[in-house]
């Protein structure tokens, strides 16, 4: 790996210095924005257009998985814009960030916790630890449409929330039961979906991005072993490989992975394309969020299964120069940035309070309540999953996945 | 780090050259140089080409597509081409893998394969099945039979063609779930191969094939962008009825793939472009695609349900096997099956009954799915050789149409019934036939079937045919499998050794049906 830059600390790093020497990590920036204040300059003689060139936004060069969600928001972009920054994203999935190449990139934001820990190991290793930042929670979800759902709950798999004076939005889902029917290679039909109006001979399964590439996909397969090693997580290699081996003639049936989940499934064919999706609360809320200020109500035709045992993912912005820093710190602390966030469907954390109590999600709650949007319950009898340690998670990853060697294995 | 600090030092003395020579070449913002880059094209997006223009004006990158043919099954060259856009970049992703792995990916439309059918073949068809909700083996079914007589473009060098090919074998093995190995170990496609009567190495000249030759087929498969373009042309005498097949299709999203990542700041501004609803918008009525956006009203024709997505397989064994199955579409030989069958007088009564009925069965009577699949089909070469003691009756037919298959019913349901059982004789026998076609025509595919019901008691042992098989020429040696089917009292470990000789694998028809593993042996040979 080239050399990089150990991070520094984001207090030194003046505010926007103009005269700020240029660093190497802004290269390619560079090549791009330097010729512009000379050509500024002689434009300056023929039209008088000085000042746009010459503005100063720092431009954080960022790779991200589903969490550019968060930066692309416009509103979101215009309040990092106030405090200065332009966040320019190269999106891949989280684990596939965390094989690549860091050269030239501020901070990587990897959806959870388990890419990142990759990210600051090595760091950590090569002496130039990184700092990380946890500006936001979203539990992991399997996203679906009315009609499987309902079919799932008449076949006593999935049970509605109940809300009062509408239809149900969330249901929970008994992860063993539904885990069964894929292992018994049960199909839509053989559980009735035709009574919903639906004809589909395919396998019941839920369907995740590349295993290998993404931190959903990853979660899930921890919440499968999880839930198929009898509510406890892999303790040691042996138990892993046993587990890994067990669960994945679940997770491969699907084939070839399709592309972005969230997309497919809020894309107007989603349903016959993937029935379930594995995604993230936050896409979820936000969708609806977005469908009730547009068209005035939900939308009813998709609705949320919530894992009986659940799983809160902790995507993790990992700083790895003073820039990225001060964007980790200003995402993790400002209460606009906060409460956009919580408006995009995040179940916001305060990273301040030590005890990390939950008040945030008593917003969101609010937030919802508010909006005339259904709020889901998290009922006290759920189990919580705990995902193995993780040099055992990834190796089940690479076992399920067939995936190739990391770049940090080989040495 | 010396590469990219002199390529940097490149961009600054040529961009400051610009400067001087055109001023305002470099105004603007960031992308102030006119940027063009190479694309490497499927030929299904050369539909797109006046849209370049508007997205040069737009956005100051030029895109010059290089439309091949074989972009989709090569590994693309990086050195020449600054991005990829394909229909699909599915077989990439098993055969190049490395090659396309990490790279910046956008979906930038939606397809499915479906089934363009002529209108009176639609309602034939539609009439004979409940509901008229056609399945993959329905079109198998009619291919095999004659009644639909297809189009499809080469699996081997197309998405499309591929994609078609996955789905109809992912419908044949009736799993539910995506082709495993062992799904794909008997080739189970025959009969709908044998309607194939028009090819070609990309969907458009698939299109312009099947315009030209009209009378030669009555149904295309592809793209449902290309049918409805085909449509809404007057090339056709009759428009093809769109027919989204009950078990599913295989979606293409037309990626756009990032092969250079320096040329990043000009891939964004063009997918940002591309995203946009006013693109999609174009997109959809240019080339009658499925916009990505979730934003934009859709054209009435694309609003029909796009039908249930298959699984596609993750493996590249299967992918392979499928292909080298499907084979040459230019090239068909008639595959032949010689079925030796005891009439030894254990088989009267409800054995005979059963052995007819799988006749039948495979005739056209089974309707389900995996019956529809494996059905003697047109053009399929077929012995039938009734022996007990000794070969009592051998009759060839090729199938042409419903009365070679009454001969075949004729022939199996004469009595005449030998008085001892000659297994071993009898398979000699069907050797020394199986050695004259192959020697009238070699690329034929020829295999055996051989079902008794009782132990060898007459002619030869089991030891002396083995050493005739041994002196056959290496062609039959090893090209024609046995495939017995155990039944009665027949000696299993015996059928089963002279399975394991000739390459084949014996089936048990002990405790199920005759028409059952007559089936489970179909397209294995």
């Amino acid at each position: 790996m080239p050399a990089n830059r150990p991070a520094r600390p984001a207090t030194e790093e003046p505010r926007l210095t103009v005269s700020r020497p240029p660093r190497r990590r802004l290269r390619r920036a560079l090549a791009l924005a330097l010729p512009v204040p000379v050509i500024g300059l002689v434009l300056l003689v023929a039209g008088g257009n000085l000042l746009l060139p010459l503005r100063q936004v720092v431009t954080i060069e960022a790779k991200m998985a589903s969490k550019r969600d968060f930066f692309q928001d416009p509103e979101v972009e215009r309040l990092l814009m106030k405090h200065g920054f332009r966040v320019h994203i190269t999106s891949m999935g989280s684990r596939e960030i965390a094989n690549q190449d860091f050269e030239g990139y501020d901070v990587v934001f990897p959806s959870g916790q388990p890419a990142a820990d990759l990210i600051s190991r090595e760091r950590a290793e090569a002496n130039r630890p990184a700092l990380l930042y946890r500006p936001f929670v979203s539990p992991i979800v399997l996203a679906t449409y009315r009609n499987y759902a309902e079919a799932l709950s008449d076949h006593g798999v999935a049970k509605p929330q109940q809300v009062p004076g509408g239809r149900p939005m969330y249901y929970t889902l008994d992860m063993t039961a539904f885990v069964k029917l894929t292992r018994e290679g049960r199909r839509w039909n053989d559980i009735g979906i035709e009574r919903q109006g639906v004809h589909n001979s395919n396998k019941i399964l839920a369907q995740t991005s590349d295993i290998c590439e993404s931190n959903s996909a990853g979660t899930y397969l921890g919440l499968v072993a999880f839930v198929e090693n009898k509510n406890d997580a892999p303790n040691d290699e042996t138990e892993a490989a046993a587990v890994a081996q067990e669960i994945k003639p679940l997770l491969v049936e699907q084939g070839l992975p399709g592309s972005e989940r969230a997309e497919t499934y809020l894309s107007p064919d989603g349903q016959s394309i993937a029935p379930i999706s594995v995604i993230y609360e936050h896409q979820f809320l936000s969708h609806q969020i977005r469908h009730q200020a547009q068209k005035g109500g939900t939308d009813d035709e998709r609705v949320l299964l919530y894992p009986s045992t659940r799983f809160v993912t902790e995507p993790q912005l990992v700083a790895l120069t003073g820039d990225g820093a001060r964007l980790g710190e200003l995402v993790s602390e400002d209460p606009e940035l906060q409460h956009r966030a919580m408006e995009l469907g995040f179940r916001a954390r305060n990273t301040n309070s030590g005890t990390s109590g939950n008040t945030a999600g008593d917003e969101l709650i609010e937030f919802l309540t508010e909006r005339h949007i259904p709020v889901p319950t998290t009922s006290a009898n759920d189990t919580r999953a705990v995902l193995p340690p993780l040099p055992l998670l990834e190796q089940m990853i690479k076992t399920v996945g067939d995936c190739p060697e990391r770049k940090g294995d080989v040495k | 780090m010396s590469g990219r600090a002199s390529g940097l030092a490149l961009r600054l003395v040529l961009c400051l050259a610009l400067v001087t020579a055109v001023l305002t070449a470099c105004s603007g913002d960031d992308t102030d140089e006119p940027v063009r880059l190479r694309v490497l094209a499927s030929p299904d997006l050369a539909v797109l080409t006046p849209l370049l223009g508007e997205l040069k004006e737009a956005t100051g990158v030029d895109l010059r597509l290089d439309v091949r043919s074989d972009a989709e099954t090569k590994a693309p060259d990086r050195d020449r081409y600054d991005l990829a856009w394909l229909s699909s970049d599915r077989y990439l992703r098993l055969t190049a893998e490395s090659a396309v792995r990490g790279l910046q990916r956008t979906a930038t439309m939606t397809s499915p394969v479906v089934v363009g059918l002529a209108p009176d073949v639609a309602r034939k068809l539609r009439a004979g099945v409940p509901g008229g909700r056609l399945t993959w083996a329905d079109i198998a079914d009619a291919a095999a039979t004659g009644t639909v007589r297809f189009g499809m473009a080469d699996p081997r060098h197309s998405a499309s063609g591929l994609a078609a090919l996955v789905g109809v074998a992912t419908a044949a093995a009736g799993t539910g779930g995506t082709l495993r190995p062992e799904d794909v170990s008997c080739d189970r496609l025959r009969g709908f191969r044998s309607g194939q009567t028009l090819t070609a190495e990309t969907g458009p000249a698939l299109v312009d094939s099947y315009v030209d030759h009209q009378d030669r087929a009555n149904a295309l498969i592809t793209y449902e962008s290309d049918l409805l373009a085909l449509n809404a042309t007057d090339r056709l005498d009759d428009p093809l009825e769109v027919v989204r097949p009950e078990d599913g299709m295989v979606l293409a999203d037309f990626p756009l793939l990032l092969l250079d990542p320096s040329r990043r700041a000009a891939y964004d501004e063009v997918t940002e472009w591309l995203q946009r609803d006013s693109t999609q918008q174009k997109i959809m009525q240019r080339a009658l695609r499925r916009p990505v956006s979730t934003t934009v009203t859709r054209e009435q024709q694309l609003r029909e349900p796009v039908g249930n997505a298959l699984y596609f397989p993750d493996r590249l064994t299967v992918i392979e096997a499928l292909l080298a199955d499907y084979g040459d579409p230019n090239r068909r030989a008639a595959d032949q099956v010689v079925f030796l069958l005891d009439f030894s007088g254990s088989m009267r009564g409800d054995r005979m009954t059963g052995l007819r009925e799988a006749f039948a069965d495979l005739s056209g009577a089974d309707s389900t799915a995996s019956g529809k699949f494996t059905r003697f089909y047109r053009g399929e070469r077929l012995t039938v050789l009734r022996f007990g003691g000794r070969v009592l009756e051998e009759k060839t037919v090729t199938v042409t149409g419903p009365k070679d298959l009454k001969t075949l019913a004729d022939t199996v349901a004469r009595g005449g019934y030998g008085d001892a059982t000659a297994v071993w004789s009898a398979l000699d026998h069907g050797y020394r036939t199986a050695a004259r076609e192959l020697a009238a025509e070699p690329d034929r595919s020829v295999s055996l079937v051989l079902m008794t019901d009782g132990e060898n008691n007459a002619g030869l042992t089991y030891e002396e045919f083995v050493r005739h098989h041994k002196a056959l020429p290496a062609a039959v040696r090893t090209g024609v499998p046995t495939y017995p089917v155990h039944f009665g009292e027949a000696d299993a470990g015996e059928l089963r050794r002279a399975a394991a000789q000739t390459g084949g694998r014996m089936v048990d028809a002990a405790h199920s049906s005759l028409s059952k593993a007559f089936k489970e042996i179909r397209g294995c040979h």
